[in-house]
């Protein structure tokens, strides 16, 4: 018996579920062409279910719940939930410290948001151009080639992760190296900018193989 | 002579068709393997007019047999008289005895294409999807006939049609029932070029000439499923509304009793939610369709949950909360909460393990010897 292998248990009439209270409660003028059909289909298909990762309230937020469940071991999500919160805590704390020690004129430039620092570390990580492997007579190029926002985001939280857990002192917990390394991120520093940075240098420098791309 | 009264039929439920790696979503249809795209004709003409025969007679037999009017014994009728004088214990319902009209058990199946000297009917035979090209080159001159309409009406210097189609209350035919349409087999891509060819034709203006055409390959989504009756509040002894709900996912089974005028207790099988979720995800399924409608403070919650684990069991009480909810907000809230995926149970279940493999989807390991 064969069974297909991408499919979900949803009839593929089903749409995604949308739970911020306010692209709900828009008054009709502002939305566009597209949002008002997107509003009519809504309202006469079925929707799934919301998963369980995803609520309402102002803590959830969508880049986290991706960063944490990446970060996730054997599917025990209860320690890695806790990692990111400590982690969190950790950048503030860091923040907060670096905040009170600086002197006046500079304590407008601190940011002491954690989750602001997060989406700014992770965006600074984002290759803008990625190299994939294409094979032409035999030998196999690696040609430059143009990524898109979830693959950018995927990458940059891929390499964070695998950098906290492969270079860095065996004792140190994960919440310290991670927060450090956002910070270092923040400030376009560190070493998860540097590998981005290679990264574009070799996709320059096989710019010549660039029509190789068909897509 | 008395006509055959039961048929004994069976199905091969083996298999849905191959290009597999493309469906997304299983349904049962796609176990109906389309027996009337497969083989050359098996049943003739006159076969099929005597099994006709043979079941209206047999039809009247039973009718008597039961002390019934033959001439109102519907197809329920039958059912049940054929139930009840052959009862069966088999466990897969198309293995147990049957009595249908002939046309329901021999699928639809297409006669012979050509003559008698050898010469086909149809002159897309050897392109070998005679019903498929004919159908594309149909609806391709009707597209060019709205395209000649329109240009008529440019020339005239007439405003086009612009009422746009609701598309939003129906959905094209889909492959399975194309293929049933046409009597033979439709591929992916086949399927997929005549669905963009029928869009192409829709977009244009002036497609409402050809509205007949295209209700033909077009069917009605059921405007919104059932309307859900919403059982208003009732009242206990103290004189507060409350109201109840159930929930499920996987296996847990909730229900919940959501009082008014509360302060935002919620107890779950007698024990406070702090002590029965430690964890905080859990917590804040509970409270999400709470925070949702803006009540956190508002009401209390006393629910009853068993089975599943610790997530399944905060799923199916955020289910039966927001269910129960439902009887204290307005009509345009219950939409917004529906939209959100609160008032939908989450099909998802444990997928089993195949034989062959040593789980759902991991194989066992391979070794070259």
């Amino acid at each position: 018996r064969i069974m297909p292998v991408r499919w979900s248990r949803y009839n593929p009439s089903y749409l995604e579920p949308e739970v911020k209270k306010e692209s709900l409660q828009k008054p009709l003028e502002e939305l566009t062409e597209e949002e008002r059909e997107q509003m009519e289909l809504k309202a006469v298909r079925p929707i799934k279910a919301a998963p369980p990762s995803l609520s309402s309230s102002v803590f959830s937020d969508p880049m986290i719940s991706k960063f944490t469940n990446m970060m996730m071991k054997s599917g025990n999500k209860v320690l890695a939930r806790s990692l990111m919160s400590q982690t969190l805590e950790a950048i503030k704390r860091k923040q907060l410290e670096k905040y009170h020690k600086a002197p006046e004129s500079e304590k407008e430039t601190i940011e002491c948001n954690p989750y602001v620092i997060f989406h700014q570390a992770l965006k600074n990580c984002q290759p803008i151009i990625g190299l994939s492997n294409i094979t032409r007579g035999g030998k196999t190029y690696q040609v430059p080639v143009p990524l898109t926002d979830n693959r950018k985001r995927f990458l940059a939280m891929k390499w964070l992760i695998t950098e906290c857990r492969e270079n860095k002192h065996r004792r140190t917990l994960m919440p310290e190296k991670l927060s450090q390394e956002l910070l270092l991120a923040f400030n376009n520093e560190g070493p998860v900018i540097k590998r981005k940075h290679i990264l574009h240098k070799m996709a320059e420098a096989n710019r010549a193989y660039a029509h190789f791309r068909w897509w | 002579a008395v006509g055959r009264v039961l048929r004994l039929c069976r199905r091969w439920g083996a298999g849905p068709c191959a290009q597999t790696l493309r469906l997304i979503c299983t349904t049962t249809a796609v176990q109906k393997r389309n027996v009337g795209a497969s083989g050359p004709e098996k049943y003739t003409e006159a076969f099929i007019k005597k099994q006709i025969e043979e079941f209206n007679l047999g039809k009247r037999h039973l009718a008597n047999m039961m002390g019934e009017d033959p001439e109102t014994f519907t197809q329920e009728d039958i059912d049940r008289a054929i139930a009840y004088l052959f009862p069966s214990g088999l466990f897969d319902k198309q293995a147990r005895p049957l009595m249908k009209h002939p046309t329901e058990v021999f699928p639809e199946q297409r006669k012979i294409q050509w003559g008698e000297d050898g010469r086909p009917f149809h002159f897309l035979f050897y392109t070998g999807k005679q019903s498929y090209y004919s159908l594309m080159h149909e609806t391709y001159e009707k597209f060019l006939n709205v395209q000649k309409h329109q240009d008529q009406l440019t020339a005239q210097d007439l405003p086009l049609q612009k009422e746009k189609r609701n598309l939003a209350g129906s959905r094209w035919l889909t492959k399975i029932e194309l293929e049933e349409m046409l009597l033979e087999k439709v591929s992916d891509d086949d399927y997929s070029r005549f669905i963009q060819l029928l869009q192409k034709l829709v977009a244009l203006p002036c497609a409402d000439i050809e509205e007949k055409y295209i209700q033909k390959f077009s069917k009605e989504v059921p405007v919104q499923l059932q309307k859900v009756v919403i059982e208003p509040l009732q009242h206990d002894e103290r004189g507060v509304a409350f109201s109840t709900g159930e929930g499920k996912r996987k296996t847990a089974r909730a229900t919940a009793i959501v009082y008014d005028n509360g302060t935002g207790k919620i107890t779950v099988n007698g024990i406070d939610i702090l002590h029965y979720f430690p964890v905080l995800q859990d917590r804040e399924q509970l409270l999400f369709p709470f925070q949702f409608l803006g009540r956190i403070g508002k009401h209390d919650m006393v629910c009853t949950v068993s089975g599943g684990g610790r997530s399944a069991q905060a799923g199916a009480i955020r289910l039966a909360s927001a269910k129960a909810l439902r009887s204290f907000v307005t009509e345009k809230e219950v939409e917004f909460m529906r939209q959100a995926g609160l008032l939908t149970v989450d099909p998802r279940v444990k997928e089993r393990k195949k034989p062959g493999q040593e789980g759902p989807r991991r194989k066992f390991t391979w070794k070259k010897r």
